[in-house]
């Protein structure tokens, strides 16, 4: 949960409500919305590289690139739509009565919007880009405002991770309501046996007369894994044997190209190496027999100048043997044709 | 056997911005091209030398007249500066030679690669700037030199990036010929020139020096759409800046791909129809420019969008591939070629 208790002071230049009232009306629209079945958007909203862009131009240029945002965010939005800057400078948005299909939407122009923004900073064009984290409060497991921003600050982390510009909506409703629900017994036990709570999220633990906490099972993983990859599974209990692989098709196909390159890249750098390597370790065999046989030789000394010649050289049998020769003798025609052209006009070398 | 007879076989690649020596004793060593001699009476006190070669110059070049005797590719033997810069060659040939370690008395015997298109002249004034360091010396194009290193001698095509030229050659089984040739000037200096101009265009105040936009690009020379973020402190009236320099480095780095596939067609172009498919499989990719990550697989779509196809193959060692081809090339000279050369 992103900390809206933190309250400075240039978000009320921004023209947003306080952190703190901000999450107080917040937390009262969800309740709302629950009380009488309304559907409810969430969007958290990150810009990319926001820190990289304050290190090269400074503070104002950040300040100004959040205002924009915050500009892009408002036309799209109602009047009774709801807008807070974190603490972190990440912005999170609520839609009542916006149907799950709506957070898409609204993710997607504000990307647009984004892409749309010029900055001018030095006489270059700065490029901005968002990472959006989408939620609604129509997954059965959705039932608290804290789980809400937990499962759209998941998708914000997804999307920034996987480089930004785009949005992602996960489907870890279950695993954070199941964390929620792991703090809350931990907590309500650290207060009967009178200790401080855990601030981490408690492993599951049977508290006399709660209901015991479920550990994540095998399809919950699954689902973390594959909402971490960015898709997104409307229904867990329909994923079957089938609908898994063409999912994972799917997804194959998407990053495709991406993977390509990369492997390409990796597959070239592994060529080099390679024969760099079946190089040096052939020159080694070469250096160890050659030593052997100037250790036999005792009495004759080859001098250290000859006995790489075989190591780096040829050595042996060539193939293109008679065709070297060919082009040597031409390369000599021309050298030679040169010396005596050199020694016409400075004399022989002494 | 007596101790002059021992024979040191050396292949040395005279670059623009590197001079690289792989000798048949095992030896290789690299430096950098720039030769330095102290300003005045003072300077020489205080370096202790008469002459500085390498990354020594470099580094007290304020104490030195520094020369670059190889810039753009070739002796600049002409000019006001003609015999300064022949010295300086001689200066340069000298100590690469040395850290080669040739035992008293070993016959040093060379092969040096050259611009594919140097002149008559230029070939000349290296083998004067040679003289005095080698016994009998061979010049050989550079990137026949390179193709020579790794047995590719028909159907390929050699693409050596230099700091100075850009060599292309068309190997067809027979030593290439001025049109299997082409010498351009699109190489590592005109990157770092590009990319001068691409910082003073988006970062007028910001104060900078060739050798660190040369270090710059050594370090972060990447074409990849995905290269990661190059943010670089240059100075801006004395103070450290953060500059985000990744898109001036691909921009800078990506514009000597166009004239390199330029360069590549026309080879391939006045080829034999029946092997052009097998040439532009066989590109191979060398020197120090070949240094720029995904420089090859830039290359390969440009070729793909403008030829159909191709395939680049990078060098394993690009500091070396010249030297170590003009080195094989040297091992397998006869003698009576070396002794008729001397």
């Amino acid at each position: 949960m992103p900390p809206f208790q933190d309250i400075r002071p240039r978000d009320s230049g921004r023209g947003l409500f306080t952190p703190a009232e901000t999450e107080q009306l917040m937390r009262v629209e969800f309740e709302r919305s629950q009380r009488h079945g309304m559907p409810l958007v969430c969007l958290l909203i990150g810009v990319d590289r926001l820190s990289t862009l304050q290190d090269l131009y400074g503070r104002d240029a950040r300040e100004e690139i959040l205002i924009a945002t915050i500009g892009s965010l408002r036309r799209i939005t109602r009047e009774h739509d709801l807008l807070c800057a974190l603490s972190d400078d990440r912005i999170v948005a609520l839609f009542p009565h916006a149907a799950p299909a709506l957070g898409a939407l609204l993710a997607r122009k504000l990307l647009e919007a984004a892409r749309d923004m010029r900055f001018e900073r030095e006489g270059r064009s700065l490029r901005i880009t968002l990472s959006i984290g989408v939620a609604h409060n129509r997954h059965k497991e959705a039932i608290t405002f804290d789980t809400l921003v937990a499962v759209a600050e998941e998708g914000l982390v997804v999307a920034d991770s996987a480089g930004g510009d785009r949005f992602v909506e996960t489907e870890l409703y279950q695993l954070v309501e199941q964390q929620r629900r792991a703090r809350e017994l931990e907590a309500q036990r650290a207060r009967q046996s009178g200790a401080a709570p855990a601030s981490a999220p408690a492993q599951a633990s049977v508290v006399p007369g709660a209901p015991p906490v479920r550990a994540p099972k095998l399809g919950d993983t699954l689902l973390d894994v594959l909402s971490g990859m960015g898709v997104r599974v409307d229904d867990p209990d329909s994923l079957d044997k089938d609908s898994l692989t063409r999912l994972l098709f799917r997804l194959q196909d998407e990053r495709a190209p991406i993977a390509n390159t990369e492997l390409a890249d990796e597959r070239r750098k592994n060529d080099v190496l390679e024969r760099r390597i079946a190089k040096l370790v052939s020159q080694l065999g070469i250096t160890e027999s050659e030593l052997k046989r100037i250790a036999q030789l005792k009495n004759i000394d080859l001098g250290i100048a000859s006995i790489y010649r075989d190591i780096q050289g040829l050595g042996g049998q060539d193939s293109q043997g008679e065709r070297k020769r060919e082009m040597m003798a031409e390369i000599f025609a021309a050298n030679f044709q040169m010396k005596r052209e050199i020694e016409a006009r400075n004399g022989p070398k002494a | 056997m007596s101790e002059s007879s021992g024979i040191l076989y050396v292949g040395l690649d005279l670059g623009t911005s590197r001079t690289s020596i792989a000798a048949s004793n095992g030896q290789r060593a690299t430096l950098l091209s720039y030769v330095g001699y102290p300003k005045d009476v003072v300077s020489r006190k205080l370096l202790q030398r008469d002459v500085l070669v390498g990354q020594d110059a470099v580094d007290r070049r304020l104490a030195l007249d520094l020369y670059r005797p190889l810039a753009a590719g070739v002796i600049q033997a002409e000019g006001p500066l003609g015999e300064k810069n022949l010295r300086a060659a001689h200066d340069l040939i000298a100590e690469i030679v040395r850290r080669a370690k040739p035992q008293p008395g070993d016959l040093v015997y060379a092969v040096i690669g050259a611009p594919a298109q140097a002149s008559m002249q230029n070939k000349r004034a290296i083998l004067e700037a040679a003289r005095d360091s080698v016994d009998s010396v061979i010049l050989c194009s550079e990137p026949f030199a390179v193709a020579y290193g790794v047995d590719m001698l028909d159907d390929a095509l050699v693409i050596d990036i230099g700091a100075g030229t850009t060599d292309l050659c068309r190997m067809r089984g027979t030593m290439p010929e001025d049109a299997d040739q082409i010498t351009n000037t699109f190489a590592g200096d005109y990157v770092d020139e590009r990319l001068i101009e691409e910082i003073r265009a988006f970062a007028p105040r910001a104060q900078f020096s060739k050798e660190m936009i040369k270090a710059i690009k050594e370090r972060h020379s990447n074409v990849s759409r995905n290269a990661p973020l190059v943010v670089v402190d240059l100075p801006v009236e004395g103070k450290p800046l953060p500059f985000d320099l990744t898109d001036p480095i691909r921009n800078a780095c990506k514009s000597i791909v166009p004239p390199i596939v330029d360069g590549l067609a026309q080879l391939i172009a006045s080829f034999d129809p029946e092997f052009q498919p097998r040439l532009k499989q066989r590109v191979l990719l060398a020197g120090g420019g070949s240094q720029i990550k995904g420089l090859d697989r830039a290359i390969e779509e440009e070729m793909r969008a403008r030829l159909g196809e191709g395939r680049v193959v990078l060098v394993e060692e690009p500091l070396y591939a010249g030297a170590s081809g003009a080195l094989k090339l040297a091992e397998e000279t006869p003698a009576e070629f070396w002794e008729k050369l001397k």
